[in-house]
């Protein structure tokens, strides 16, 4: 008996802890969720009320459209990105080291601080930072964050400027687990540079981009803070994201209970999400 | 595993228990809790209430525990309100009336049991009044938008002080093409729109324009209400403010993401011209631009007259507190002629703008015509917003709406007013107020 006891009482600070800031907040929201939100006049049980009019609602909607196509470029633009800077600066030279971290730097960065810089230098006038840039080429000015039509794009730019080197680092770690030989062999058997990049470094590469795949995309769902810092969600609801949505419902609507819905329903899609990617990769290291 | 299960099911129960309805009677009443004050406010206004409370406790002995809210005020007031311990008493706009008595955040009040009520003006006292006719909250400060204008500007480029919107468009274009600042670059621009959709912005400030040309977003029949943002002369006053953002273009780049924080600085850097806003900037212009750099002005005159928003701030005893009796004192002593005197000296950044109580006299105290102008318009041209139970969501949605029209500039501007009409008129149903 005391033996069973024992690892349970090693894993009750972790628990204690994962309780009180995890599990009672999620237990709390999911039970926010089916009530009519009003802490001092007493909540109303609505039941599955909320979730209705949450998918009903078109603004909602058109957040999920944006916040999936949101995701979706970030995580290939940072990992196509982030495989081309892993080429370019694998190696053991000591101006290599050096250039990687530079290039890391937006990883460790505040979001909050890089999304203030950001609105710095997207500043839409000719004598913004990149637009000055821009003239210098003969383009420009362009609005960035300005217009519906560029604001998302923009917002997605600097998030692959943030993902990217992440990628990069995990993309590093994986190349160098790749056996020097099968490169060489490849180049005695007469191949050209790309096909070794197609044919023995993306397949080496496998289990670390389906790892990265399966974070960013997590991480892309859940995308806030670089939106809310850039653009709040405008110009005219363009950036309007599922995190910013729930924001504004809860705290300038007032609805607790549906942004809790909200809330509800992302966890879930991200849960199933991972699960269908922990089952295809199980299933593909037992082939 | 079952243990685990035990813990989970141990936390729903937990979270259950804490959600019955709860009402400022059953509160039990604790001199030595701490009496939580917040304000909306920046920096410098901070300032000036800590000395107002500093006094209030030298005069009472009850000590106040005050927090300045800088950013997010209402989304913080939700968080707290999540967790039922709402502070003991909160300063903000007048605004947030309607969502306050709507939540039950704060309770009725007896307007005569409040001591030195007879020396507030009745036009304060509606600022406090929900859509029932009663009353919910003490005023604290009223005021009126004005016009600010770079002064240095206008006369480098020969222009007459605006006295109507064609005046005004003019001058704001002047502004953008002419170089007014003589620097020999094209980097000054028009006008100053705060226009983010965050709490409203926008329609705070496009409102203004919209009662100038006559239209409006509500109209009031008795006791109940009809939406009047799509009548001609709303959609012909979107279309005008339309113009400044997409024809003439005399807008300041990114003023449709832009917050009042954020925007006051391209005032005082001279990036922009004209700056329809709350008096309350006077100080921090006078020191960051310069007094004789800008001049205030009665809004210009639409072809509906020359309407401007007039609000203020009130005093919310906010439920749930466990010290009731200091709630009264603390506004007793605030709306008090002494404490409205100080308020309204603050420096930089007056506190209170234009007095409450009758017996302190703007101009003696001033000694500024900027500050009689200020009085005036409010006296002449200034109104409220409409007294439904809840304004805030037909400020949001109109905000959203305008956004968009200036933001993409080619839409059909009848047919989007018309929508936002259905979805306000919906809103109306559902708080019950439609005619």
């Amino acid at each position: 008996m005391r033996a069973r006891a024992v690892p349970w009482l090693f894993l009750l600070p972790a628990l204690l802890l994962f309780a009180v800031f995890k599990y009672l907040p999620m237990a709390e929201g999911i039970r926010l969720s089916l009530f009519q939100v009003r802490p001092f006049l007493g909540d109303i049980f609505v039941g599955l009320d909320n979730y209705t009019r949450l998918v009903t609602d078109e603004r909602f909607q058109d957040a999920i459209g944006r916040t999936v196509l949101l995701a979706a470029g970030q995580t290939f633009g940072s990992m196509i990105i982030g495989f081309g800077l892993a080429l370019l600066l694998e190696g053991h030279a000591r101006s290599l080291w050096f250039v990687r971290s530079a290039v890391f730097l937006p990883v460790v960065a505040a979001t909050a601080v890089i999304g203030e810089i950001w609105r710095l230098l997207y500043y839409p006038a000719p004598e913004g930072f990149l637009n000055t840039a821009l003239d210098f080429f003969g383009l420009g000015p362009w609005t960035f964050l300005d217009h519906p039509d560029t604001a998302l794009w923009s917002v997605m730019a600097v998030g692959v400027w943030k993902g990217a080197p992440y990628d990069m680092v995990l993309i590093l770690a994986g190349l160098a687990g790749i056996d020097r030989q099968q490169y060489e062999a490849a180049a005695i058997d007469g191949t050209s540079t790309w096909q070794r990049v197609r044919y023995v470094t993306l397949p080496a590469l496998r289990p670390v981009v389906t790892i990265l795949l399966t974070l960013a995309a997590i991480r892309g769902m859940r995308v806030f803070t670089e939106v809310y810092v850039l653009t709040g969600g405008g110009p005219a609801g363009s950036t309007d994201v599922w995190m910013t949505r729930v924001f504004t419902t809860a705290f300038e609507r007032n609805e607790i209970g549906i942004a809790s819905a909200g809330s509800v329903l992302l966890f879930l899609l991200t849960f199933v999400m991972t699960v269908i990617v922990q089952v295809y990769r199980r299933a593909k290291e037992k082939v | 595993m079952k243990k685990f299960a035990a813990l989970t099911a141990a936390g729903l129960v937990l979270a259950a228990c804490g959600s019955g309805p709860s009402g400022a009677a059953q509160v039990q009443q604790d001199p030595s809790a701490p009496f939580e004050v917040w304000t909306r406010s920046t920096e410098a206004t901070a300032e000036v209430y800590t000395e107002l409370f500093a006094d209030f406790e030298r005069k009472t002995g009850v000590k106040v525990d005050y927090k300045p809210v800088f950013n997010d005020f209402d989304k913080q007031i939700q968080q707290r309100a999540a967790t039922k311990d709402l502070p003991d008493v909160v300063i903000t706009d007048t605004g947030s009336l309607g969502v306050f008595t709507q939540q039950g955040l704060v309770g009725e009040l007896d307007r005569g049991s409040v001591a030195g009520n007879a020396d507030i003006v009745d036009r304060a006292w509606n600022n406090a009044k929900a859509a029932d006719g009663k009353y919910y909250a003490v005023p604290f400060s009223t005021q009126a938008m004005v016009t600010l204008i770079r002064k240095d500007w206008r006369e480098r480029l020969g222009k007459p002080v605006p006295r109507t919107w064609a005046e005004l468009a003019d001058l704001a274009s002047a502004f953008t093409t002419d170089d007014p600042d003589g620097n020999g670059q094209a980097d000054t621009y028009g006008m100053l729109v705060p226009g983010t959709t965050d709490r409203g912005y926008l329609a705070w400030w496009a409102s203004n324009y919209l009662w100038q040309g006559g239209g409006d977003i509500l109209e009031q029949d008795g006791d109940k209400f009809s939406v009047a943002v799509d009548s001609d002369r709303t959609v012909e006053s979107v279309q005008w403010l339309r113009g400044l953002f997409c024809d003439s273009k005399v807008v300041v780049p990114g003023a449709l993401t832009l917050g009042t924080n954020d925007a006051h600085p391209f005032f005082e850097s001279g990036k922009a011209g004209v700056y329809l806003t709350g008096p309350y900037m006077f100080g921090r212009f006078d020191k960051s631009l310069g007094k004789d750099k800008y001049e205030v002005v009665a809004a210009p005159r639409g072809p509906a007259g020359a309407t401007v928003l007039g609000e203020g701030e009130n005093i919310y005893l906010m439920a749930g507190s466990p010290r009731v009796a200091d709630q009264t004192k603390l506004a007793e002593f605030l709306i008090g002629a002494d404490a409205q005197q100080a308020g309204m000296k603050g420096d930089p950044q007056p506190v209170v703008r234009l007095p409450v109580n009758k017996n302190v006299d703007v101009e003696k105290v001033y000694d500024d015509p900027r500050w009689t102008a200020v009085a005036d318009a409010y006296q002449d041209d200034a109104r409220p917003f409409p007294n439904v139970p809840n304004f805030q969501p037909f400020r949001q949605q109109t905000s959203e709406t305008l956004n968009s029209i200036f933001a993409t500039c080619g839409t059909d501007v009848k047919g989007e007013l018309g929508e936002l009409a259905e979805s306000l008129e919906q809103e109306l149903r559902s708080q019950g107020v439609a005619r």
